[in-house]
């Protein structure tokens, strides 16, 4: 997490919350940023509650100012509406004041679960985590914005998603080097996102990774964007799995390299009807 | 007209597949072998594919009719591209035509291409043509492979009555008595031919690490001159070898690099009892093994590939053209 960022947290799973949001408010607090914090479907002594149990003590930081932990409903939505050009202003108007305060710098995050509610104005929300970029980009200040994977749909996680100039990483399964294996998300659906090299040496990690994913519900996505290589016991792995699934589940792999979409077929693995596959798009 | 339409059906010898050489030396010739084959198989519910020259393609439309319609037709420079590719085309057209397809049987005119091919590609060519007698052995499929005695070498010719266990001469079909089948003892085992490098290559021994072994194929084929694609399928397959190198090939193996003439060759060197059958990959996969796929695949992403199994090791030989 850098100054400049303002990142979406896509998550499906509470750990990953409470993981991301104790780590991103302590290490502010820790570098003598302004913090605040609007919460939505936690309370704000839940919020709270995770950093004394992080060994942080958020008491002296709350006491001087440097902590706000409050909840959308009694700030930017006390007026029963959401006015997008206002929350810039406002946000615009605390980064000033905290540098100006003598902080290193500011980081905000929300939950937005509140635009699921009818909440006029919320349909502005798009809008405003796009006019927002300019409101941090190459500033000391950073924001991340919470969307619960398991509320929004996977429509409007991807909308949301692609308002953001980042996203957060959530803590890999695998990782060693050469090849990690993160949950992420692609398109709004919880995806397995495959970084670097299977080989011989990382089949069992990435099987490993397939059958935590195959816990979620629904069709299980394998994200191949970043994927540098796979081999054939890789791509086997791809195939068992998605034969092995239940009925009217499937696997997607997404963004695979065209020359491993014709190894699938070659090999007739295009024949397990629960196995989608969807060639990268071509960047040349 | 029925009489004249019959055909000896496919002899016995041993699984399903029927594989004869139809030595020509005329279009009519061409003609009399071909048509009542095709003819037959349409009355018997057969799927008829023909891969032949244009000039022979366009004989049989006019020989056949409107029944030619009813015929697949492929241009033999087309479909012979690459022994690997294509014997894997045409093991997954037999597979759809009598799988989903419903045909009891595919009958097949495969006429290969012999002419601009190099000593190697000749000698791989046909080594491709034996293969399928071990390929296609359980295969319901009848495959006529034409050869033109007008222009092909006599080598060729000759090489016709080892690939093929039934040969058809002037409207003769007997036994060849000169077939080899690809199991026999030394009958298709061939040692490596020394290369005119024209690079002084590389040579790297390699254990479990296989990324070095991949971004040494990918950085030496690259200053060869070698395509981004050509590349690809050089490292995927060169990383199967080397993979099966390294679990069945004593944990370790040598990787030799270079470019000879217009193709870029890797050899993989495993030492151990890795007694691997000249033909390994021209079997079709079963997708429900666990294994034994990547040889299939690295035999069609290759151009041309060799095995050959020594005293103590076994080399796969990659070619990969630099297009």
């Amino acid at each position: 997490m850098d100054h400049g960022d303002h990142l979406c947290l896509a998550f499906a799973d509470d750990d990953e919350q409470r993981r991301v949001v104790t780590a991103y408010v302590s290490a502010g607090i820790e570098r003598g940023e302004r913090v605040m914090y609007f919460a939505d479907q936690c309370t704000p002594a839940e919020v709270l509650g995770w950093l004394s149990e992080a060994g942080v003590d958020p008491g002296p930081a709350l006491k001087t100012g440097q902590l706000v932990v409050t909840t959308a409903d009694e700030t930017y939505l006390a007026a029963g509406s959401f006015d997008a050009d206002d929350m810039v202003t406002v946000l615009r108007r605390e980064v000033r004041e905290s540098l100006a305060g003598g902080y290193t710098g500011f980081r905000v995050s929300g939950e937005m679960g509140w635009a699921l509610r009818a909440v006029p104005g919320a349909d502005r929300l798009g809008e405003y985590e796009t006019k927002v970029n300019s409101v941090f980009a190459g500033q000391k200040a950073s924001a991340i914005c919470q969307y619960d994977a398991r509320r929004f749909t996977s429509t409007q996680l991807d909308g949301f998603d692609r308002c953001h100039p980042g996203a957060v990483e959530a803590q890999p399964l695998h990782d060693d080097g050469t090849l990690r294996l993160l949950p992420s998300f692609h398109e709004g659906h919880r995806a397995l996102r495959v970084a670097g090299s299977v080989d011989h040496r990382t089949t069992h990690a990435l099987a490993a990774a397939l059958d935590a994913a195959l816990t979620w519900p629904g069709d299980i996505r394998v994200d191949m964007t970043e994927l540098e290589f796979i081999d054939l016991a890789g791509v086997r792995v791809l195939s068992r799995r998605a034969a092995g699934l239940e009925p009217g589940r499937r696997l997607h792999v997404v963004e695979l390299a065209p020359l491993l979409c014709q190894v699938i077929t070659m090999v007739g693995f295009d024949e397990t009807p629960a196995l989608v596959v969807t060639p990268r798009r071509a960047t040349a | 007209m029925t009489e004249t339409l019959t055909v000896d059906p496919p002899p016995p010898h041993g699984g399903s597949l029927a594989h004869q050489a139809l030595v020509y030396g005329s279009d009519d010739e061409f003609l009399a072998a071909t048509v009542p084959f095709c003819l037959d198989g349409l009355e018997q519910g057969d799927a008829v594919l023909a891969v032949t020259t244009l000039r022979n393609t366009d004989l049989l439309h006019q020989a056949l009719d409107g029944a030619s319609a009813h015929i697949e037709f492929a241009d033999a420079d087309e479909w012979y591209r690459t022994p690997g590719r294509t014997l894997g085309d045409y093991y997954r057209y037999v597979d759809r035509l009598t799988g989903t397809g419903g045909h009891r049987r595919v009958r097949v005119i495969g006429e290969p291409v012999w002419t601009s091919r190099d000593a190697l590609e000749t000698a791989e060519w046909t080594r491709y043509e034996a293969a399928i007698n071990v390929a296609f052995a359980d295969c319901p499929a009848w495959i006529v492979c034409p050869y033109d005695t007008r222009v092909l070498p006599e080598g060729v010719v000759a090489d016709a009555r080892r690939t093929h266990p039934v040969i058809e001469v002037a409207a003769t079909v007997l036994p060849s008595d000169h077939y080899v089948a690809p199991t026999a003892e030394g009958g298709w085992r061939r040692p490596l031919q020394p290369l005119g490098t024209d690079d002084g290559g590389i040579v790297m021994r390699f254990g479990t690490d296989l990324s070095a072994v991949r971004a040494e194929v990918a950085e030496s084929a690259a200053r060869m001159g070698l395509s981004e694609d050509g590349i690809r399928r050089l490292v995927f397959a060169v990383n199967e070898v080397a993979t099966n190198a390294v679990q069945h090939g004593g944990g370790a193996g040598e990787l030799v690099v270079r470019r000879a003439g217009r193709r870029v060759v890797c050899d993989v060197t495993s030492s151990g009892d890795n007694d691997s059958d000249w033909y390994v990959g021209y079997l079709p996969p079963d997708p429900q093994r666990q294994s034994g796929h990547g040889m299939w695949v690295v035999r069609q992403l290759c151009d041309l590939l060799e095995v050959h199994t020594g005293q103590n090791s076994t080399t796969v030989r990659l070619h990969v053209g630099l297009g």
